[in-house]
């Protein structure tokens, strides 16, 4: 590295040039995994907080609440088991709507009281007294209010507000807790006949959990996959992800491609004075190796501190710390891939050229 | 001897036929001794310097530094040969634009592994001794067409090689600069007892020189 520390230094522009380009790439794949996650985040963030491990879905419903329907004779043989916790759940989405005509999507929950799953525990008396909702924290920052009550369209019942909580959203649509039996009525009317979504199960690591005929047992992390659009948007932007990985290796190996044939002269002065391959490989790759990672780290930086303004913005942006960083030391490892592309030119110079050289 | 060349060839493609660019050369050059090696453009001068200094392997023949048949060794140790046996100063200066003159002469010391103070102080006594101890954080390009030769007469000697080459050092250099260019690599080379060989056009240069080689077509025309 005695040289390519100092042409560093020399050569400062040229290298400010390239590493300006790789901290637009580092920034924007930050960036994008904000998005991603805070996405992901709005998508799922409803059934993530949920405190359970799995959930016993109809069979053939694909994750998809909307497509499964359960009773209490599915429900009754986990009731039985002192291994596992188990609770019914009612997913479905409404539209309600304001006294003031706002209409707002609701992601509505439906849990019976005493229920494991109930969101705090001032809530619980919400889900057995008087039919009403408990609503996600974000809908109070929308100007609704406690002891506002909101019209189910459709069914035009009206439910009051009976308090907020951290709940999250399911298919980018706020949650909206009710008892199960409000729930049922919503959805199914005088007919409800004990059905329900799905159950919520909350067991231990290495609890076994048959399911029974006609269901099936999924964990947490597999229903994450029904949930609106989540296949779709995940594909979608770790696409981007490897697309900007890629691009980001061609820009990399390209500069060192170029960079390489026009010191080729000094390579070749480096060889002549007895540098083996392996050191001017080494200087070679180090520089480039200094100049991705110190972009890197700023291009990463830049976008954790753009991430801090935009949070709490209506963009659905979150960065968490470990898969970001995942995410840069990938740029990194790339970049150098990218390199070791162009390596070959490096150890192929001929020492033999610095007799012909003029500086 | 210091250095041997034993019935040297060298040949190039050139079309469908063969351009022989030395043909069965030979020299010894023993510690101490100074060779000059003259001829006309294509005689095969550069080409000598370049099989001498192990930068190219010959189609034929031998080459050995200080008693080592380089011609037989492996890249590798020819490579580390190369770096501790020979110093070569090029017909331009060719200097690494992002180094010091101190640097440039100190490089030697870290391509061999040799990071300690005294190889730093050795690359300034060097360069102290060819008059350049004021411009040791110099970079080529504040440097003199002088200077820069001067620079790379320092960096040749700082593995105190058995051998010292230098192609045409003064070609880019007025007379009068280029006879003290000359003087000095001569005087420095003699002091470290290394054989040295010099190709120049200059017969006056070449008159300093202990004997004199000069090639014709690749062939030794005279010795004197």
């Amino acid at each position: 590295m005695y040289l390519a520390l100092r042409e560093l230094r020399f050569a400062r522009g040229r290298f400010a040039l390239v590493g300006t380009v790789i901290a637009l790439v580092a920034m924007l794949t930050t960036m994008l995994s904000g998005l991603a996650n805070g996405l992901v985040d709005d998508g799922i963030s409803g059934l993530r907080r949920l405190p359970m491990t799995d959930l016993v879905l109809q069979q053939g419903s694909a994750e998809t609440f909307s497509r499964s329907t359960l009773t209490d004779a599915d429900l009754a043989p986990w009731e039985g088991r002192d291994d596992v916790d188990a609770s019914p759940l009612g997913v479905s989405f409404v539209n309600a709507r304001t006294d003031g005509g706002k209409t707002i999507d609701l992601a509505l929950y439906g849990v019976p009281a005493g229920s494991f799953l109930a969101p705090r525990p001032d809530a619980e008396g919400a889900l057995e007294g008087t039919p009403g909702l408990v609503l996600s924290q974000e809908l109070e920052d929308e100007g609704i209010e406690v002891g506002d009550e909101l019209t189910v369209v459709g069914v035009d019942e009206r439910l009051p507000v009976l308090g907020f909580t951290y709940a999250g959203s399911y298919g980018h649509v706020d949650i909206a807790f009710t008892s199960l039996e409000t729930w049922q009525h919503l959805l199914y009317g005088d007919n409800a006949k004990g059905r329900f979504s799905a159950i919520a199960l909350r067991a231990d690591d290495d609890t076994t959990l048959e399911a029974a005929d006609g269901t099936e047992v999924v964990t947490k992390e597999e229903a994450y996959a029904g949930s609106p659009g989540y296949a779709g948007e995940t594909q979608t932007m770790s696409m981007i992800r490897w697309f900007l990985l890629v691009i980001s290796a061609l820009i990399v190996g390209a500069f060192f491609i170029v960079w390489t044939m026009q010191r080729s002269r000094q390579i070749a002065l480096l060889k002549a004075l007895g540098a083996s391959r392996s050191y001017v490989a080494r200087d070679a790759l180090g520089q480039l190796a200094v100049v991705l990672v110190l972009a890197t780290a700023v291009g990463g930086g830049v976008a954790f501190a753009l991430g801090g303004l935009i949070d709490g913005t209506a963009v659905p942006f979150r960065l968490a710390l470990v898969p970001a960083v995942s995410a840069l030391v990938l740029l990194v490892v790339v970049g150098l891939l990218g390199c070791l592309a162009g390596i070959r030119r490096v150890v192929a110079v001929d020492p033999a050229m610095a007799l012909r050289a003029a500086d | 001897m210091s250095l041997r060349l034993e019935n040297i060839s060298v040949a190039v493609p050139d079309g469908a036929t063969e351009r022989v660019l030395l043909d069965g050369v030979d020299l010894d050059v023993g510690p101490g001794e100074v060779v000059a090696v003259t001829g006309a453009s294509g005689s095969g001068k550069s080409t000598l310097v370049a099989v001498a200094g192990l930068l190219r392997q010959p189609d034929g023949g031998r080459v050995t530094i200080g008693g080592t048949d380089a011609t037989a060794l492996k890249d590798r140790r020819r490579v580390r040969l190369r770096r501790d046996a020979v110093g070569i100063v090029y017909q331009s200066s060719n200097l690494l634009p992002a180094l010091t003159a101190r640097e440039q002469v100190a490089i030697l010391a870290h391509i061999s592994g040799r990071r300690d103070a005294a190889a730093k102080d050795r690359a300034i006594e060097l360069l102290t001794r060819v008059g350049l101890e004021d411009r040791l954080d110099a970079r080529p390009a504040q440097l003199s067409g002088g200077e820069r030769q001067r620079v790379a007469i320092a960096r040749a000697l700082m593995n105190e090689p058995v051998v010292v080459l230098a192609d045409e050092p003064t070609a880019s250099l007025d007379p009068e600069l280029g006879e003290l260019v000359m003087q000095l690599l001569i005087d420095e080379a003699r002091r470290l007892g290394a054989a040295t060989v010099v190709v120049t056009h200059d017969p006056d240069q070449a008159g300093r020189a202990d004997r004199h080689l000069h090639l014709h077509r690749g062939e030794v025309a005279a010795r004197t």
